[in-house]
C-alpha cells in the first residue's frame, strides 16, 4: 500500500482482506464504500462487531452460539427434550432448524475428527455430550455429521462412545437428492441409496 | 475408439487448434519444442484428466496469457467408439482473478455439453501412451510401478479409482493418527476407524493390481517371445506391501507365507482378511514408527527375464524391449477389457528402437483404430508404413501440411 493512503484506510483494508472469501480488491471496495457512506453506516457496523465478542457466548447445553445462557432452544420447554441432533458447526444447526421437521434438542461439536489438522475427539464436544446422555432423559442420539470420510469417522467414534450409555443411536440416512434424475447421479450416492434403501 | 476432432485453446504453445483426425497411424513431424508432444499430452490430458509429464496443471496453460486476467486454457475432443456413438468431452482449466500468481485452478468438465465430475471423465477415452521415460518403469523406483499400475487400472475400473482416492486421503489421516499416538497426543482406540477404511480401500487396491498383472503377463509373455525369437521369457512379479517392515530383513515375504497364493485370483475379502491380521499384528510397531508400515502403497511390480530381476541385472536393451513387450500387452489387455482398441500414443518412442524391433512394433500397432505418433525424423520410418499413414508437420503450434 502506498504512502498516499491514509493509515487508517490500509489498517482497514488489512483487516477485510483478512476474512475469508475476501479478496484485497474486495476489500478495498468496501472500505472506500463506508468512507463515503453516512457516518451512521461505519458507526452501526463498528457497533455490530463490537456486540458480536462481548455479547454471544457458547450455551452451555449445547455448546451452540448463543446471546443468554441457555440458548433459546435448549430453554425452550415447547422442546423434545428425548431427542438430541448431533452436528459438527453452529451452521448446521441452522439447516436442520429450517427444515421445520425436528423439534428436539441439538448438540454442537464444533469440528470433525481429523487427525491431519491435527483435530481428535478431545478438541471436539465430544465428552460433554456424552455426560449430557447419561444424566438427561435422552431417548434418542441422531447423528447428523457430515457425510465425508471425517465426518464417519466422529460418527463412528460417537457411537462407540454412547454405546454404555443405552439411548438408541441414528445416523441422517444418505442418498438421492430430491427432484434429481436418477441416470445423472454418480455411482457412489446411488450405491448409498441402494445399500440404505427402506420397505414401503 | 478413435478421435474425430480435437480442439485446443491456450494449451501450452497452441494458442488455438482446430483439427480433424483420420484414423490410422498420424504421424507428427518437426523440430523440437514445435508442439508434437503438447498434443499427445492433450489427448491423454482427457483421458486421465491429468498430464503424463508434469503434476502442475498450471504449466499447461500457454504463457503468452498466462498474465491475463482469466487465463484459461481448454481442451476439447469428439471421440468415436466402436459403435459409432459419438461423444463431446470437454476440460476447461481457469485460472482466478488474481492471474496464476497464488489462487489455485478451477477444472471443469463437460461431457456432451453437461458439467461433470472427473470421476466421469475417466473411461469417455482410453489411451495407451508410450514414452521414453517409460523405461523408469524398469529402472526408477518402485512409486513408478505403482503409478503405471494405477492409471492403467483407473481407465477401465471405476471401483478401482474410488478405493484409490480413499484410501489415499485414508492414507495420510491414519499416518497422523499414528505420530499423535506416538507422541501420546491421541489412543490407538480411535485407530479402528481408519484401519478399516484402510483395509477395505487397500484390498481394493491389492485386488485389481493382482488381476491385472495376471492378465497382462500373458501377453506381455506372448509379445516378449515373439519379439526375442523365442530367447527371453519376460515375467511380471507383483509383490504386495505386506511385508516390508522392519522385522523382515528380505522384504520379500509374499502371498505365499501368509497362506495366500498368488498364482490363483484372490478377490478383495480374501485379502483384507489377511491384511487386518497382519495389521493388527504390527500395530506395535506402526505406533512407535509412526506411520503406516504396510498396505498397497509399499507395493512393489518386479519384471524377470528368464528368471532374472531386470532392474538389477537386464542391460539397457533387455529393459527397452521389455516395456516395449508391456506396453504392447497393454494395449491388447485394454481392448479385452473395455471392449474396443484404446488410442494409442507413441512419443519418440520409435527412433529409440533398433530396425528389427522398430519394425516390430509398427507391425503391431496397426491393430488399433488411432495412433499418434511423434518424430523429429520420419525417415526412419519405411516407405511401406508411410504409405498409410497420415503424415502433419508441426511448427510452432500449429499444424502447417497435412498428407492424408
Amino acid at each position: 500500500m502506498s504512502k498516499a493512503v491514509p493509515q487508517p484506510v490500509t489498517q482497514l483494508i488489512d483487516a477485510f482482506s483478512r476474512l475469508p472469501g475476501v479478496g484485497p480488491k474486495t476489500a478495498s471496495r468496501l472500505t472506500y464504500y463506508l468512507l463515503r457512506a453516512p457516518d451512521e453506516v461505519s458507526q452501526s457496523l463498528a457497533d455490530a462487531l463490537a456486540d458480536l465478542k462481548t455479547h454471544t457466548r457458547f450455551c452451555s447445553v449445547c455448546h451452540n452460539i448463543t446471546e443468554n445462557d441457555p440458548c433459546g432452544i435448549c430453554s425452550d420447554s415447547n422442546r423434545d427434550t428425548s431427542q438430541i441432533v448431533v452436528v459438527e458447526e453452529p451452521l448446521d444447526v441452522l439447516a436442520v432448524e429450517r427444515t421445520g421437521a425436528f423439534n428436539g434438542l441439538y448438540h454442537v461439536l464444533h469440528g470433525a475428527i481429523s487427525p491431519v489438522e491435527g483435530v481428535g475427539p478431545e478438541d471436539l464436544k465430544i465428552r460433554e455430550l456424552v455426560q449430557r446422555v447419561e444424566n438427561g432423559n435422552t431417548l434418542e442420539v441422531i447423528i447428523a455429521t457430515n457425510p465425508g470420510m471425517e465426518g464417519d469417522a466422529t460418527a463412528m467414534y460417537l457411537q462407540r462412545q454412547l454405546a454404555a450409555a443405552g439411548v438408541k443411536i441414528t445416523r441422517l440416512a444418505r442418498g438421492l437428492p430430491t427432484g434429481g434424475d436418477l441416470e445423472y447421479v454418480d455411482s457412489v450416492t446411488l450405491m448409498r441409496a441402494l445399500q440404505g434403501r427402506h420397505e414401503m | 475408439m478413435r478421435i474425430e476432432h480435437l480442439s485446443l485453446h491456450n494449451f501450452r504453445n497452441y494458442a488455438r487448434l482446430e483439427a480433424s483426425l483420420p484414423s490410422g497411424p498420424i504421424l507428427l513431424y518437426g523440430a523440437n519444442a514445435q508442439g508434437k508432444t503438447s498434443l499427445l499430452e492433450a489427448i491423454y490430458y482427457l483421458a486421465t484428466s491429468r498430464s503424463p509429464y508434469t503434476t502442475s496443471d498450471r504449466q499447461l496453460i500457454n504463457w503468452n496469457v498466462e498474465r491475463d486476467m482469466f487465463a484459461f486454457t481448454k481442451i476439447g475432443a469428439e471421440v468415436v467408439s466402436a459403435n459409432q456413438v459419438m461423444n463431446r468431452v470437454e476440460v476447461t482449466l481457469t485460472a482466478g482473478t488474481d492471474g496464476l500468481n497464488g489462487a489455485h485452478l478451477q477444472k471443469n468438465i463437460r461431457i456432451n455439453g453437461v458439467a461433470r465430475r472427473v470421476m466421469d471423465l475417466i473411461g469417455q477415452i482410453t489411451v495407451v501412451m508410450f514414452l521414453p521415460q517409460d523405461l523408469a518403469l524398469v529402472e526408477g523406483p518402485p512409486a513408478e510401478r505403482r503409478r503405471y499400475m494405477n492409471i492403467t487400472l483407473c481407465q477401465t475400473d471405476v471401483v478401482y479409482c474410488q478405493a484409490l482416492n480413499t484410501f489415499e486421503k485414508v492414507l495420510s489421516q491414519r499416518n497422523a493418527l499414528l505420530k499423535r499416538i506416538a507422541e501420546n497426543e491421541a489412543s490407538p482406540d480411535q485407530l479402528d476407524y481408519w484401519d478399516d477404511q484402510l483395509i477395505t480401500s487397500g484390498a481394493i487396491l491389492m485386488a485389481g493390481r493382482q488381476r491385472l498383472l495376471r492378465e497382462l503377463e500373458v501377453k506381455a509373455r506372448r509379445v516378449h517371445h515373439d519379439v526375442s525369437g523365442g530367447d527371453e521369457d519376460l515375467e511380471l512379479q507383483y509383490r504386495p506391501g505386506f511385508a516390508a517392515t522392519a522385522s523382515s530383513s528380505s522384504g520379500q515375504l509374499s502371498f505365499n507365507v501368509l497362506g495366500l497364493d498368488l498364482n490363483r485370483q484372490l478377490n478383495a475379502d480374501t485379502i483384507a482378511e489377511q491384511f487386518r491380521d497382519r495389521l493388527t499384528g504390527i500395530q506395535g510397531e506402526e505406533i512407535t514408527r509412526g506411520m503406516t508400515l504396510i498396505g498397497p502403497q509399499r507395493d512393489e511390480l518386479r519384471l524377470m527375464v528368464n528368471g532374472h530381476d531386470l532392474g538389477l541385472y537386464g542391460s539397457r536393451g533387455q529393459a527397452r524391449t521389455s516395456v516395449m513387450s508391456l506396453k504392447l500387452a497393454e494395449l491388447e489387455w485394454m481392448h479385452d477389457t473395455i471392449g474396443e482398441w484404446p488410442i494409442l500414443l507413441l512419443d519418440e518412442v520409435v527412433a529409440e528402437l533398433d530396425a528389427k524391433r522398430r519394425a516390430f512394433l509398427l507391425e503391431r500397432i496397426n491393430n488399433a483404430n488411432q495412433v499418434v505418433l511423434t518424430t523429429t525424423e520420419p525417415d526412419i520410418f519405411t516407405p511401406d508404413f508411410l504409405a498409410h499413414t497420415a503424415r502433419w508437420h508441426i511448427h510452432q503450434g500449429q499444424i502447417i501440411s497435412t498428407s492424408d
